[in-house]
């Protein structure tokens, strides 16, 4: 039952620390569970956004609660489909998905990447020839359900994002 | 991409954090042991939440009190399979490197770059060599100008090298392979031009 050992690293890799010499040592850890679920990346943006992780750029009020690299995740979150996202439209995407014969894992990934076209969708579904999945149907049910995805700031060119934006209002007031 | 993980461990909160309510004596002892911190398991992302504590015994000869916590952290472990969206950080011969911003040790070897494709020196940057792909007539360049869609080919954790060189390449305790040689893979804007199918509506 009890599994070990853990070497403890920092995970960036920085060039200018040496970082092995002082930042590494065993530990026994107790693992009980190693995976206890997972998690889409709405909810872990729910659970910083908890801890009161802001777009504010000075930071100096959460930073208590809120550490660097936690920040660094949340970044990374807010330029995904989840920052949009809200725990009603994720719970009810993944119910309705069940009649579409997919693995949690494929719902995940749908979940995660709001996929609004056939060539986004097709990476995600393994094997999708040889299991019959209604893909117009999934992408319908992506355009009903879950928030479009957020606007990025113009510096980049091209981005799907904003066409996406464009449109989207429109047609969830319709629905 | 992240996933909840149950564990359990001995933690020693030194004496200066115990005038502090346990609980957030606890979280701030885990947060250093475990926080941005590669385990067997994954990247260490965030304390989730701190399930019991037990004990609270002071060993002798040391000040601070020992406690048996389980307690729940979030992972960073992406599954085989599974779609990223990430931003270019460099790319040389051997193929591309990715970055999330909390992890960087994303990787693209040339075998899973769409072919046919070349490697040139990249005309902007000296140090690095772009890659381009060329599809029919057309010519696809890799750069930082959009995200790049991967999808988790292996997931690996390299052992602490015993011996390096000086100027080596920083230990990467976690690293990702990824590919981009499928359809909707890439550059987000190479897939552009493909209408998205539930856009017709009137």
């Amino acid at each position: 039952i009890f599994i070990y050992v853990f070497f403890f690293f920092n995970s960036k890799s920085f060039p200018f620390f040496l970082f092995y010499e002082s930042k590494h040592r065993c530990e026994y850890v107790c693992r009980v569970k190693a995976n206890a679920g997972a998690l889409t990346n709405f909810e872990v943006l729910d659970l910083l956004n908890s801890r009161g992780a802001s777009k504010d750029t000075t930071r100096v009020i959460a930073s208590e609660t809120v550490s660097r690299s936690e920040y660094k995740v949340y970044d990374y979150l807010m330029e995904t489909a989840a920052s949009t996202q809200t725990r009603d439209s994720v719970t009810k995407f993944s119910d309705k998905c069940k009649g579409f014969k997919l693995a949690k894992a494929e719902i995940l990934n749908i979940i995660n990447l709001r996929p609004s076209s056939d060539v986004e969708l097709t990476p995600i579904l393994e094997k999708p020839d040889e299991r019959e999945i209604d893909i117009e149907g999934i992408l319908a049910l992506v355009q009903e359900l879950l928030p479009p995805l957020p606007t990025v700031e113009a510096h980049k060119e091209n981005e799907q994002e904003e066409t996406e934006d464009g449109e989207q209002p429109n047609m969830e007031t319709s629905v | 991409m992240f996933c909840l993980s149950e564990l359990e461990d001995t933690v020693r909160v030194p004496p200066s954090d115990l005038n502090l309510p346990l609980e957030v004596a606890i979280k701030k002892a885990l947060q250093k042991l475990f926080l941005d911190k590669v385990l067997s398991i994954g990247l260490c992302v965030s304390i989730y939440g701190i399930k019991s504590i037990e004990g609270g015994f002071v060993l002798p000869g040391d000040g601070a009190a020992t406690y048996k916590v389980r307690f729940r952290i979030v992972v960073f472990r992406p599954f085989v399979g599974e779609v990223i969206a990430a931003k270019f950080k460099e790319s040389d011969s051997n193929g591309l490197r990715l970055t999330l911003g909390f992890f960087e040790d994303v990787y693209v070897p040339a075998p899973l770059i769409p072919t046919p494709n070349r490697c040139e020196p990249d005309p902007y940057n000296r140090n690095q060599m772009r890659w381009v792909w060329k599809y029919g007539d057309d010519e696809f360049i890799i750069d930082d100008s959009c995200q790049i869609k991967f999808r988790v080919e292996n997931i690996s954790y390299p052992p602490v090298p015993t011996e390096r060189a000086e100027d080596a390449k920083p230990f990467a305790p976690m690293v990702v392979t990824g590919t981009i040689d499928d359809d909707g893979l890439g550059p987000v804007s190479w897939w552009e031009a493909c209408a998205p199918i539930s856009d017709d509506e009137d």
